[in-house]
């Protein structure tokens, strides 16, 4: 090693850096304060769920088969409760368009009986123009559809102008995962003092995520402009062509 | 027979089946590392510890994609430097990192290193000086793999860039000090 980067080594030993907390504890706290299983039991069948899981186990190796770019270089990761995201040197070639598969239809009263939370809906569009419950995972996802009207421009690939899921973000850490390109802005935000994340730009894709890290969907899917946020609990996705001022606002008058 | 302190693939394994003493462990012997890459990245102590610790919570939750055989420590500095990023885009600046000489490695302090004798302390004081008037992200690239000691991999890591990128701004950064030790040594 030439001399400078010697000196330069050295010095580094000899600086005055601040001193280490033990983080360990808190460390430890803060991941007993997330375990699920110990805080609330669910309203859901065990053998639905069962039979649920060993579907998508079966989905999983030819979702992995099927997407080899997507293990290329992490660029940046970001989580939330819920949901990661990465920004990766590159993207696999773009899957072709498909149906959203967003589980039964139902209605809003319906799904607040079946799920593990309370159902938020925006105040701003208001009302869903169709509601669906997805019960795969822990506490189940809960999908408002909105149509494209003035305000809510169509999103590609679909008829419609939003789609807000919602699911229990604190007992399923890494159901959602997001792969952007480095083409795709994806910004760090506070929505209501609770973090979240903005992807537009360039498309990305998402797709779940088994409890062991596993895909669980045959296809990642194509996004367009998407708003992650923590709600007390939940994991929160806001996807759509809208803004990132239009979406804001949409998160902020959710009830 | 003696025992010996488990291997990290070993802690990784039982962590992920969620031993939490084994992660526990697995914090400890990270958390120097992870705190001092956060601070270079952010400038503050305070925001190094909290992206530091949230890292670590957040490592947790992701471990299950963890590809074991693969290095550990290149992974989680990834996650530290990116919670250090977040807050450092969330709050819209940048501290400026102060980086010292610790006083008990001065002439007339403590009982020097071996490694404080090889270099001459107003020799040490005048390259820190350099160091700083860096462009941030030169100066990045010299703490990570100087000062922190971190390899490529790792700098790359804690950098957010490729291995490219952090060796040519590791030429460039060392060119630039050179430039400017021998402009002074004139």
């Amino acid at each position: 090693m030439p001399e400078l980067e010697r000196s330069l080594t050295r010095l580094g030993q000899e600086l005055d850096w601040p001193p280490t907390p033990d983080l360990a504890p808190r460390v430890m706290a803060g991941l007993d304060e997330r375990r699920p299983a110990r805080r609330r039991a669910f309203p859901i069948a065990r053998r639905s769920l069962t039979l649920a899981f060993v579907a998508l186990l079966l989905l999983a190796g030819a979702a992995f088969a099927a997407l080899p770019g997507v293990r290329d270089a992490v660029l940046d990761f970001f989580g939330l409760e819920g949901a990661t995201v990465e920004r990766r040197t590159t993207l696999p070639p773009a899957p072709p368009a498909g149906p959203l598969e967003l589980g039964t239809a139902t209605t809003l009263d319906d799904a607040a009986g079946e799920l593990g939370f309370t159902p938020l809906v925006p105040a701003d569009p208001g009302a869903p123009d169709a509601v669906y419950v997805r019960r795969g995972l822990p506490g189940g996802e809960l999908s408002l559809a909105y149509h494209a009207r003035s305000g809510l421009p169509r999103a590609r690939g679909t008829r419609l102008g939003l789609l807000v899921t919602e699911f229990r973000g604190d007992i399923n850490p890494t159901y959602v995962g997001k792969v952007a390109g480095q083409a795709t802005t994806v910004e760090r935000l506070r929505v209501d003092g609770e973090p979240a994340i903005w992807l537009a730009g360039a498309p990305h894709y998402f797709f779940y995520r088994s409890p062991g890290g596993r895909f669980v969907e045959t296809r990642l899917r194509i996004a367009q402009n998407v708003l992650l946020l923590e709600r007390g609990g939940l994991l929160i996705r806001l996807e759509g062509a809208s803004g990132r001022e239009r979406a804001l606002g949409i998160a902020r008058s959710l009830r | 027979m003696e025992d010996r302190p488990p291997h990290e693939a070993e802690l990784v394994a039982r962590a992920k089946r969620g031993e939490g003493g084994a992660y526990e462990e697995i914090v400890r012997r990270h958390q120097n590392i992870a705190f001092r890459t956060a601070w270079v990245i952010t400038g503050s102590a305070a925001d190094a510890e909290e992206a530091a610790q949230d890292a670590f919570v957040k490592a947790y939750r992701a471990l299950g994609r963890f590809r074991e055989g693969e290095p550990l420590r290149p992974w989680l500095l990834t996650i530290v430097a990116n919670e250090a990023r977040n807050r450092v885009r969330a709050a819209g600046r940048r501290e400026r990192l102060v980086l010292r000489v610790a006083e008990e490695r001065r002439p007339g302090g403590a009982v020097p290193s071996p490694e404080a004798a090889l270099l001459d302390f107003e020799r040490r004081d005048e390259l820190l000086a350099l160091v700083a008037d860096l462009p941030e992200n030169d100066r990045q690239a010299i703490a990570c793999r100087y000062f922190l000691d971190l390899s490529e991999e790792e700098t790359a890591a804690a950098l957010g860039c490729p291995r490219g990128t952090v060796k040519s701004r590791l030429s460039r950064a060392l060119g630039r000090l050179r430039e400017r030790m021998e402009a002074t040594d004139a």
